[in-house]
């Protein structure tokens, strides 16, 4: 029982732990602790030995070679009963092929207490504080197995913590639940560990998930433990990528601050290069879907002059676009033309996109003329005077000049597409 | 009391009457113990396979059982007293159990389906190994496998009784004891690992308890199914899964629904008696086939 172990033990200790089954060895060496009231995340890519680890945790595998404590005792020398009045399990995916109703599932986690003759007042008390706990507790009567994915979680949830454990372990349990329903289960376990003091492990291939909960990070890989640390310390995208064997990259959650993973799919996506160099003219958003399609096709990319947090420039940031950029909120400068011309030089084409033009960026059209004249094509979006904010109408009768000089226009980017090509069409080089 | 020759109490007032009386009961308290023990050892199975097909027919329990029986009836286990018949039954059964398991078992635990596959093939060598025993048999011997082999509860020796009502009584009892393990196991045995439970001692104990009662059934009463496949399932539509109600609820309703079916096979066709394994079949599939119609939600869902 609870009062045998050591008050001021960790809840749950590996050290230097080998385990695996019959043919295999899945943990190599592993070592760590997890003091009471802690929430840590197990994480790593699929086979790494996450579930195997958990396995181990609770004796359900044994280590071949190590020892596993849990509070100050191993593990394998628990009774089953004490075992399971430690620790709480939460699989995958309870499944019950048998009509139980939600309260008799719950009241299974009871069992550790074992009397034959059927639950007595406390563990009624119990099971219905695990359904409120839960937010279980109106669908009671229901049956387990007609309840969404997400009830019936919170249902093995709420059969965990009947067992009033000190520890409760989670295999995965939110993976496959809904953004809605995992939310709800979450926030449950972060209840449960700041209320009750409970400690919690949450195996999870979910980096952002286990980023945003959990106090501290385990990854593990090929059945090592990687790195042990802060959300922060481990989210490195070196780290990851070499774990992962994929290219991702870690952004901060501009709300939360947390790490954030993402995958880089552009990269797949993207066409051989076609060795033509495009500078694009755009502002205010109207260049976002433009470079990723250009990008996608296969383009070399500049773009400006653009302004500082215009949603263009963070686009072309995050592209890898070389762009010039000007102060937020003022007109384009002298110098910065000069650079924007001297990236023009460079181009073998100039696209004008469906940005509205005022005084402060008329000189972008400049560009597109100094590229014409130097005899490269330039590509105009259609309806420049609907977008025309200057005084006199400068843009449009610039425009008006550009395509008379042979400027053509487009007005889509499935258009745009099919102009690129009949201009260059022998110009795709394969890798 | 129902019986070719009549129905109620017959007249204890004659010879002919105790006579007819004793006989009932016989058969009444055979029919009892045999469909008590059948429909119980099938909710057990159908609980630790986690399966509404497991049932001692189809994991080849039965008719390892019922190869023991054969052999014993035919070659002579006599020598063993009134424990022979139900011991080699039980003995053969057991034998069975291991074949299956050991032919599913892929390293790990065997899953359902290899076991129940394995099952159906071993249950087939048995029953062509009965066939083979009974066409090598003499006339006699041929004739009264065969009878038993079709269900036929008419009472053996009073001591052969009492040695199986001590064997069911015991078992039975002990898998009731079980009910709240049992609970826990239907979940699987990983989540039974993870609520207390020795998962592992668990099953053994109930699979040894359950093919015991199997093999006691048919050792009395030959090969009569569909009691403990379809019982189990009334009952769990009828009481719920809860194994604490479960397991005397199946006790109970296997017997009654063998006593009645019985019954059925001496009157319908009297004075020609019909082998009680066909009632349960012929009349018994279709009636519990409209109730779990009905009530199939409250037993298993897929």
């Amino acid at each position: 029982m609870p009062g045998l172990t050591d008050s001021l033990a960790p809840a749950l200790v590996f050290r230097g732990v080998t385990a695996g089954y019959k043919a295999r060895t899945v943990l190599h060496d592993i070592d760590f602790g997890i003091a009471e009231g802690e929430f840590v995340s197990i994480i790593g890519p699929n086979g790494s030995g996450k579930s195997t680890m958990l396995k181990t945790a609770t004796g359900l595998v044994r280590p071949l070679k190590g020892r596993v404590e849990v509070f100050g005792r191993e593990v394998s020398s628990l009774r089953p009963r004490e075992r399971a009045s430690l620790i709480g399990v939460v699989p995958q995916k309870l499944d019950s092929p048998m009509a139980f109703t939600v309260s008799e599932i719950v009241m299974i986690g009871r069992s550790v207490r074992g009397r034959w003759g059927g639950p007595d007042a406390g563990d009624h008390d119990s099971v219905e504080r695990a359904m409120i706990y839960t937010n279980v507790l109106d669908l009671k009567d229901r049956l387990f197995n007609q309840l969404s994915a997400g009830e019936q979680q919170r249902t093995a949830l709420a059969m965990a913590l009947a067992q009033e454990p000190r520890i409760i372990m989670l295999d995965e349990s939110i993976a496959h639940l809904d953004i809605n329903h995992s939310q709800e289960v979450l926030r449950i376990l972060m209840n449960i560990n700041r209320e009750e003091k409970i400690t919690v492990l949450l195996v999870s291939h979910d980096l952002n998930l286990a980023a945003q909960i959990a106090d501290r990070l385990m990854l593990i890989d090929h059945g090592r433990l990687v790195k042990n640390g802060s959300p922060g310390e481990v989210m490195q995208e070196e780290l990851l990528r070499r774990v992962y064997g994929c290219d991702l990259r870690v952004r901060r959650d501009p709300y939360s601050g947390n790490p954030l993973v993402s995958g880089v799919l552009d990269a797949a996506l993207r066409r051989p290069p076609l060795q033509k160099r495009l500078h694009i003219i755009s502002g205010g958003g109207s260049g976002i879907e433009l470079f990723r399609r250009l990008l996608i096709e296969g383009f070399d990319l500049s773009a400006g002059v653009l302004n500082r947090l215009d949603s263009d420039s963070e686009a072309a940031r995050a592209l890898d676009i070389p762009c010039v950029l000007e102060q937020p909120f003022s007109a384009v400068g002298d110098e910065a033309l000069l650079q924007a011309e001297s990236m023009v030089g460079e181009a073998d084409g100039v696209v004008v996109g469906l940005v509205p033009f005022g005084p402060g960026n008329l000189v972008n059209l400049e560009l597109a003329s100094q590229a014409q004249s130097a005899g490269k094509p330039v590509w105009l979006a259609s309806g420049i005077a609907l977008r025309d904010y200057t005084p006199e109408k400068a843009a449009a009768g610039k425009a008006r000049q550009l395509i008379d000089a042979g400027a053509v226009e487009w007005s889509g980017l499935q258009e745009l597409m099919a102009l690129l090509k009949s201009a260059w069409p022998q110009h795709r080089v394969q890798r | 009391m129902l019986g070719p020759s009549g129905i109620g109490l017959p007249d204890t007032s004659t010879i002919s009457g105790r006579a007819i009386l004793d006989l009932r009961l016989g058969r009444f308290f055979m029919g009892m113990m045999v469909g008590a023990a059948l429909s119980t050892s099938g909710t057990v199975f159908q609980a630790i396979l986690r399966n509404p097909l497991a049932e001692p027919y189809v994991l080849g329990v039965s008719g390892g059982a019922g190869l023991g029986a054969a052999l014993s009836i035919l070659v002579g286990g006599g020598f063993l007293g009134a424990v022979g018949l139900p011991l080699t039954a039980f003995f053969f059964a057991i034998l069975t159990l291991l074949a299956v398991y050991a032919i599913a078992n892929q390293g790990g635990v065997p899953s359902v389906y290899s076991l129940i596959l394995s099952g159906v093939i071993v249950s087939a060598i048995c029953s062509s190994v009965i066939m083979f025993l009974v066409s090598t048999a003499d006339i006699d011997g041929m004739h009264t496998v065969v009878w038993w082999m079709l269900g036929n509860l008419q009472p053996s020796s009073w001591i052969d009784q009492f040695v199986s009502l001590l064997l069911i009584s015991v078992a039975a009892g002990a898998l009731w004891l079980l009910a709240p393990a049992l609970n826990v196991l239907t979940l699987g045995r990983e989540m039974a690992h993870y609520q207390g439970l020795d998962a592992g001692m668990v099953t053994v104990t109930s699979l040894l308890l359950s093919t015991m009662l199997a093999a006691t059934a048919v050792s009395m009463g030959g090969m009569i199914g569909f009691v403990g496949l379809i019982v189990p399932h009334v009952m769990r539509a009828l009481f719920g899964p809860d194994h604490r109600w479960l397991v005397p609820a199946s006790a109970i309703g296997g017997g009654a629904f063998l006593v009645l079916c019985d019954a059925l096979a001496r009157t319908i066709m009297a004075p020609v008696e019909i082998p009680v394994g066909v009632v349960t079949a012929l009349a018994g599939g279709p009636f519990f086939l409209i109730v779990l119609r009905k009530k199939m939600k409250y037993a298993w869902i897929d």
